[in-house]
């Protein structure tokens, strides 16, 4: 390459600075917000100290975006708000105006294009999700596809206000957990059901044996010549089916049509408001794949959450409900099986049995 | 004009009320035919019901060793549009604040270079354009760079660093989570681009325990915002709330440590008892107020599953006068986490989180390491069993 | 560190990469951890030898590859 071109390339910039983004009244009260107000699911006001009113619009997003989608937010925000606009954590897209006389024509604007406002409060928000088909190679399920049943099934509870405390559903299409799936009220979780098929002639050149088997959760590997080849042997009474090995050799697919599926976990939090945060734990173990609209899988999420619905206290979250009335309560309001695979046997799994003889019938 | 492949269990996901990925996906495929592929091949695993994406295949930007993600077709014949179907992380502005002008010149980026698709985030927090090509690389690298958008992380490297809203929009907040997601990300540029880590790093900014962005469960090193002196508290409003719903029964009765009562209608706070969970400030924002000497907590570790299961983060200082070290450029953090990095590339082994180092060497060797003393709310209570290793010269002693 | 240095430590982690290439991956780390030990005598630090793996990586002479963790490979 000519030494001059060379020179022009422009690395190690970092990320642009936000100021250039943030709107005048934003830079005028930044760090003197004083409170704000929720006044419906897709609007929420900040009040700054000197009494300037900043209004956001919330809508719902389906992460997998195309650049017409772009373009469409930014007519939106160069209509009504001077071009600013934000994006939340789980994927929400939020326009940041300073005249409220703006708010409902931009509302209505956004619903005549299609797109669904709300998402703030009490409401089930917008699903945390990773890859899936569309562009890993682990998944043991679709991501988009899912969220986009069980967010059609929810509709009514992210643009209405009608639960107990707000829900977030994460989901992750493998173990790996792209997703903020560990910690989640309700989370779904991709899940592979059989040991990986190993390809004895790519291993070779496509993996280094000792970083397999490291790789393995439950020392489950080891090497092994198939012929004259260097190789590896699953144990396949002690495999978890976690795909960890496939991340480091490409030689160890794991995905199988047949035996891939979903499981549902619940009771996750990851907030440290008035309770610690908390691991999801599992509800449902598995659940096949079904394409396109996964009922099976939507239905038992909706069967939790309207089980929370009724029986939790306003303010509660899915995990402060759940211990308040106890797991064994959860199963039988839910009708979920109790099964040998709820018992934990990994590493911590002594911390989670009832050192106790407290019990409820 | 037909579409390019037929679809029939994808269209069902053009149905109901929530927006359709599917939609987002055709509306790209009318400018690329590479998304047109994509939509052909993402069908047929909806029929078969497998990933149809190889493992394997480099991609990348010349230098960096982070930042690109390689996906290649298993029907490249079939779906020539994704063959090479690779993603591209832009490192996100922090607060994720854009305007319109700069949205729509990224919009142009993915159209020209990409598949004219975006994920707006990833779960880190990179703006990621999808369905590009190793020959385009370059090019939509420096178009970004030149609007000031550089890679983001992936790999064995620093993640990239993301922050809440703050206060930029949000009262709550309890240090510039904007400011010092941006400080920190600039200054260590190399470990992000360059991937010289054991494994991945992580570390993300709250200001208040809310944890918008889940840094407690999501980060190998959370900030999360705190103060160490009194609650404010407006009496008057403290009224209006009373007036409006049941205080006591909402509020008081769920403070986890049950340091809030009524003397009359004043309401009293023990503070020394205070856990600063946020609970009565979210429910009575007008009421109440974090103090004056605000600061971050920090907690170290939280992982996902693999390898050795799940961790969340556990506290390692529970207060760090944030807004001093400011004044420095947060020079005296920049040095603890430098200290943690060398102690973990001395001591980790290959794929180990830091979480699982500590874990496996334990917290005490740790904190010796990087030169911090243990403290009592690194724990949630003393030890319970007896075996205890005393060190030589302190038995000697005797 | 001096040119002469600079040229044998960078011969020295290319000539590395290539040696065991398809046997044993080097991660960026372990290089630096190898090459510390190698020219302890010469005085290279920690940081000349990622001064001159980020060289290496700018000549496009190595590449970073990537499965489960990042790792120093031939261009293809
Ligand atoms: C193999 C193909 C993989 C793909 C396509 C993939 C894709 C992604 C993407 C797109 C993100 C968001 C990135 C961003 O915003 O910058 C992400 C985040 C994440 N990835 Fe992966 N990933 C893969 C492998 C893995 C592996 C092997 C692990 C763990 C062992 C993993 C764990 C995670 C976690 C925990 C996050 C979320 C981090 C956070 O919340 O900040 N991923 N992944
Ligand atoms: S969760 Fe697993 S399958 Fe899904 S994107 Fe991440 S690595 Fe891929
Ligand atoms: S799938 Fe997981 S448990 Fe099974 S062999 Fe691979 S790494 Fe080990
Ligand atoms: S974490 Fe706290 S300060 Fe940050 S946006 Fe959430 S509530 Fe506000
Ligand atoms: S912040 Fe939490 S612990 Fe402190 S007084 Fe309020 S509710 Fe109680």
């Amino acid at each position: 390459m000519p030494e001059e071109v060379k020179k022009k390339r422009i690395t190690d910039v970092g990320p642009h600075d936000y100021h250039d983004y943030l709107s005048p009244m934003i830079k005028k009260n930044y760090g003197k917000w004083a409170y704000h107000e929720i006044l419906d699911p897709g609007t929420m006001v900040h009040i700054a100290e000197n009494g300037d009113k900043l209004y956001t619009v919330r809508m719902g997003s389906p992460r997998l975006v195309s650049s017409s989608f772009v373009r469409d937010i930014c007519d939106m925000a160069d209509k009504y708000c001077g071009g600013y606009l934000r994006f939340t954590t789980r994927n929400n897209v939020e326009f940041l105006l300073e005249d409220e006389k703006n708010v409902e024509p931009l509302k209505k604007d956004l619903d005549k294009l299609g797109y669904n406002v709300g998402g703030i409060g009490n409401i089930v928000a917008n699903i945390v999700h990773t890859q899936g088909w569309v562009h890993c190679h682990t998944s043991a399920s679709d991501a988009s596809g899912v969220v986009k049943s069980v967010m059609d099934e929810l509709y009514e509870y992210f643009v209405e206000e009608k639960l107990p405390s707000k829900v977030r559903i994460a989901f992750a299409c493998c173990l790996n957990m792209c997703g903020s799936v560990a910690s989640s009220d309700i989370a779904i979780l991709g899940t592979h059901r059989k040991p990986p098929k190993i390809n004895h002639e790519r291993l070779v050149n496509l993996c280094e044996v000792p970083s397999t088997i490291a790789a393995c959760p439950t020392n489950s590997i080891r090497p092994e010549m198939v012929g004259d080849k260097k190789s590896v042997r699953v144990n396949e009474e002690t495999c978890v089916f976690c795909g960890s090995c496939y991340t480091v050799c490409p030689a160890m697919p794991i995905a199988d049509a047949e035996n891939d599926g979903l499981s549902i976990w619940v009771g996750g939090k990851v907030s440290n408001a008035r309770t610690k945060p908390t691991f999801s734990k599992l509800v449902v173990p598995f659940i096949p794949n079904e394409p396109p609209r996964w009922g099976k899988a939507v239905q038992a999420v909706k069967t939790i959450l309207e089980a929370y619905k009724k029986g939790a206290e306003p303010g509660e979250r899915v995990i402060e409900w759940i211990e308040r009335i106890g797991w064994s309560r959860f199963f039988k309001i839910t009708g979920f099986e109790f099964t040998k695979y709820h018992v934990d046997d990994f590493r911590l799994a002594e911390a989670t049995m009832n050192y106790s003889s407290h019990a409820r019938f | 004009m037909g579409k390019k492949h037929e679809t029939p269990l994808l269209d069902e996901l053009k149905k109901g009320k929530w927006i359709s990925f599917v939609k987002e996906m055709e509306r790209a495929a009318e400018k690329s035919e590479r998304t047109e592929d994509l939509l052909g091949q993402v069908e047929e695993s909806y029929r078969d019901k497998i990933t149809h994406w190889k493992h394997g295949g480099m991609a990348g930007v010349k230098g960096y060793g982070a930042g690109m993600v390689g996906r290649f077709s298993e029907f490249p014949e079939k779906y020539p549009g994704v063959k090479e179907c690779h993603s591209i992380r832009l490192n996100q502005t922090s607060g994720f604040f854009y305007n319109s002008d700069v949205l729509r010149k990224l919009a142009d980026i993915a159209d020209q270079h990409a598949g004219g698709l975006f994920n707006f985030h990833g779960s880190t927090g990179d703006i990621q354009i999808l369905g590009l090509t190793q020959a385009d690389a370059e090019d939509l690298f420096q178009k970004s760079a030149e609007l000031g958008f550089d890679l983001g992380g992936s790999g064995s490297d620093l993640r990239t660093p993301s922050c809440c809203v703050g206060p930029a929009r949000c009262e709550f907040a309890n240090y510039d989570t904007l400011q010092i997601c941006y400080d920190l990300t600039h200054a260590f540029q190399d470990e992000l681009h360059r991937p010289s880590f054991n494994y991945k790093f992580k570390m993300k900014f709250s200001g208040c325990a809310n944890d918008c962005v889940a840094a407690a469960s999501r980060s190998d090193l959370a900030f999360i915002g705190t103060w160490q002196d009194n609650i404010k508290i407006n009496q008057n409003e403290v009224k209006n709330y009373v007036k409006k719903f049941n205080v006591q029964k909402y509020v008081l009765d769920k403070c986890p440590t049950k340091c809030m009562w009524f003397e009359g209608e004043n309401l009293v706070i023990d503070d020394s008892n205070c856990v600063k969970c946020m609970h009565c400030i979210n429910e009575m924002p007008r009421a109440l107020k974090s103090g004056d000497q605000k600061g971050l907590s920090i907690l170290i570790g939280a992982k996902a599953p693999l390898v050795t299961g799940p961790r969340m983060g556990m506290m390692l200082i529970p207060f760090y006068d944030v807004h001093e070290d400011s004044k420095n450029d947060y020079e005296w953090l920049k040095g603890l986490i430098s200290n943690m990095w060398e102690f973990w590339d001395e001591y980790g082994v290959s794929r180990e989180r830091i979480g699982e180092l500590i874990a496996r060497v334990g917290l005490v060797t740790f904190l010796e390491g990087i030169g911090l003393e243990p403290t009592i709310d690194m724990v949630k209570e003393p030890r319970s069993n007896p075996f205890i290793k005393f060190e030589d010269e302190e038995a000697g002693a005797e | 560190m001096t040119d002469e240095t600079k040229k044998k430590l960078e011969d020295k982690i290319i000539g590395l990469v290539k040696e065991y290439a398809g046997k044993k991956r080097f991660k960026p780390i372990d290089i630096v951890k190898e090459m510390e030990k190698e020219f302890a005598a010469e005085g290279v630090s920690k940081e000349d030898i990622k001064g001159a793996l980020k060289e290496i990586m700018d000549d496009g002479k190595l590449v970073y590859g990537y499965a489960g963790g990042s790792f120093l490979a031939l261009p293809e």
